[in-house]
């Protein structure tokens, strides 16, 4: 049984919608029972790569079946023609009919999303303009560059008027101007139609997103607003500034009051996950002084979105995080243990056979 | 406007270029007018027009039959269609079709059918350009055109069932492979082994052919039997060695039998049909064929994981 129509609560309601691939002993989980509540405004949805972020919003949009569960879309079931009717989507990687101006291609698209010719081809010049690309209209979309074919991808998930725009990965393969000029769109569509948008980007999800869901290995990890998950997280971690960062490192992974101690690699001062809060907290000015080293600051900071799904992530797994940059792949975090301490030495330490 | 028409539009202008209409046009005629191209030793002056008309359609059926419709048409239908929507998917651009609001299956049945349109196009400029050359090559009298129409339409309506059979394989094995390569060569497989193939089996195992029955399975004999339908139907081509004895050879519709008016010594009325099965047999057959086959495309079609 579906919801009832009528009242629309959320733009993207699943119930336990989980996808399996394969069957017998080569079955694969890809999806596990998620409970999705995506409300009206701009969503994130954010988790690594094969996370299972790309397979949910398939089945979302009715590109692949769902194994079990359900999903609706606007009260709509997911796939359902009335369902995608409401939505717009761009899907990772897009690929065009390289043939067709970008004028030609927006029409075909709204003609199939059930406009007249007329209407047509005034909505597709209004979205060409509004994307930059009025003057490139008759150029074949083979020869738009990639920022350009993003654009142009997005136009056509609004050239019917949906009221949700579904996103996966819409920045990927950008670069950093047309990544900008992409999230900037997007933040200003806001105001006309909801955005459910999948990245492994974090910064770009934090710029755009009030609320998002965090999902790793096929199940959310959290969903709440980025306000909200900062605040439950920023109580447990601390900044500390010395005069000697790198040096305290090692004596402090293995103080008997810090569960977790990395180096951050943008502002190079030391994050300290504590065992208990408050001894830390007692203990550091002495601990200071007894290494030589001046201090310079000791407080809790104000967590970025990737502080806290690092945080998480490490909570999930043991041995933490691999990749201090923003592109966590499942791949990577599944390698060794020994590779993964090779690698992190650069830039992040964690405490050697931490265990939560 | 109606999306299926909008997608009808859209892939019949990815299958449709001028000069690939042009070169599958010449490549369908050409065998059949260079035969016309040769005279006729008949005076056509001396002849009714009934007679006329008779003679050019023999001269013709038989290449209409193996060559145009045969072996020409069928590829050329096989090789624009395998790509229909093996390649949207490979590609990538189905997943933005099935996005959008319209189902699965009106996205299979708008290439389907545009498939079709292209395929009773150049059908139909074909067979007119073949009848009216070899009319002006014979005699060059517009009454021999307007007696041969009822054979124009007995072929027509032919090849409107051979694209039938010919577009549904084509587009069903185009959902169920991936690539469209193998779709295409499936489908040449089929019209060679349809058409060439169980001549030669024929040919060479005349004894076993009858006694295991082979029949049942020569898909180039249920062909010729359907087009031999067509031709009984609208009584557009007399019987006559002429023809028959080419069909015998090639798809053993005919023996090469015939039978003797005892009393006048006559041959009466061509070769004896082999009657194997009753010709509505053999066309319900690739019906059911073309059929089952278009239903498990369109069923693949719906329960197809497009992968982002």
């Amino acid at each position: 049984m579906l919801k009832e129509k009528g009242k629309i609560e959320h733009e993207i309601w699943s119930d336990k919608l989980t996808k399996v691939y394969g069957k017998g002993d080569d079955a694969v989980k890809a999806v596990t029972q998620i409970d999705l509540r995506v409300e009206p405004g701009i969503h994130g949805f954010l988790g690594p790569n094969g996370a299972g972020k790309t397979t949910t919003i398939s089945m979302l949009v009715g590109a692949i079946s769902i194994t079990e569960g359900r999903a609706t879309i606007r009260n709509e079931k997911a796939g359902s023609v009335a369902a995608k009717q409401l939505i717009g989507f761009l899907p990772q990687d897009p690929t065009f009919y390289d043939k067709m101006t970008g004028e030609e291609y927006l029409i075909y698209m709204a003609k199939l999303g059930g406009l007249r010719t007329k209407e047509a081809r005034k909505k597709a010049q209004e979205l060409l303009a509004y994307f930059d690309l009025f003057d490139a209209r008759a150029r074949k979309i083979g020869n738009y560059s990639g920022g350009m074919k993003q654009k142009i991808g997005i136009a056509a998930a609004l050239i019917h008027e949906p009221k949700l725009l579904i996103l996966d990965e819409p920045t990927a393969n950008l670069d950093p101007i047309g990544r900008a000029d992409v999230i900037d769109k997007i933040k200003k569509l806001s105001d006309r139609v909801s955005v459910f948008v999948s990245s492994h980007i974090l910064s770009e999800i934090e710029q755009m997103c009030k609320k998002v869901t965090m999902i790793d290995q096929g199940n959310i990890v959290i969903s709440d607003s980025i306000a909200n998950i900062k605040r439950k997280f920023v109580g447990n971690v601390f900044v500390l500034d010395t005069n000697m960062n790198k040096q305290l490192l090692k004596p402090l992974e293995k103080n008997e009051n810090v569960l977790k101690v990395w180096l951050d690699e943008e502002d190079e001062r030391i994050r300290i996950v504590p065992k208990d809060q408050e001894k830390l907290q007692k203990m550091i000015p002495k601990w200071i002084i007894d290494n030589n080293a001046i201090l310079f600051g000791f407080h809790q900071p104000e967590l970025s979105l990737q502080d806290v799904f690092m945080e998480i992530m490490s909570k999930k797994e043991e041995g933490g995080p691999t990749e201090s940059n923003s592109d966590l792949s499942l791949n990577d975090r599944k390698k060794s243990k020994k590779e993964k301490s090779e690698k992190k030495s650069k830039k992040i330490t964690f405490k050697e056979g931490d265990s939560r | 406007m109606n999306r299926i028409f909008v997608l009808i539009s859209k892939t019949f202008s990815e299958i449709y270029s001028l000069p690939k209409f042009i070169i599958s046009l010449v490549i369908m005629i050409l065998f059949p007018i260079i035969i016309v191209a040769f005279p006729s030793a008949v005076d056509f002056g001396q002849i009714s027009v009934s007679q006329a008309s008779a003679i050019i359609a023999i001269a013709i059926a038989p290449y209409l039959f193996l060559i145009t419709y045969g072996l020409v048409f069928t590829i050329l239908i096989g090789s624009s269609g395998a790509s229909l929507i093996a390649e949207e998917v490979s590609k990538g651009t189905m997943i933005l079709l099935v996005s959008k609001p319209i189902s699965r299956v009106k996205i299979f049945l708008g290439k389907y059918i545009a498939l079709c349109l292209y395929g009773a196009i150049l059908s139909f400029i074909a067979l007119f350009i073949v009848c009216w050359t070899a009319v002006l090559s014979y005699s060059g009298n517009m009454d021999h055109f307007i007696g041969i129409i009822p054979f124009m339409l007995s072929m027509y309506l032919y090849s409107l069932f051979i694209m039938f059979i010919f577009v549904s394989i084509t587009l069903a094995l185009s959902s169920i492979f991936k690539k469209s390569r193998n779709a295409s060569i499936v489908v040449l497989f089929l019209v060679i082994f349809a058409f060439l193939g169980f001549t030669i089996i024929r040919m060479f195992t005349a004894t076993y052919y009858i006694s295991f029955q082979l029949y049942h399975f020569d898909l180039g004999y249920h062909i010729a039997n359907v087009f031999v339908l067509f031709t009984e139907v609208f009584n557009s081509l007399p019987p006559s060695i002429g023809w028959q004895l080419f069909f015998s050879m090639i798809t053993g519709v005919y023996a090469l039998t015939s039978t003797t008016d005892p009393d006048q010594y006559i041959i009466l009325g061509g070769l004896d049909k082999n009657e194997y099965y009753p010709p509505i047999l053999s066309l319900l057959l690739w019906v059911a064929i073309a059929t089952l086959l278009l239903l498990y495309g369109v069923y693949k079609m719906k329960k197809r994981e497009l992968s982002v």
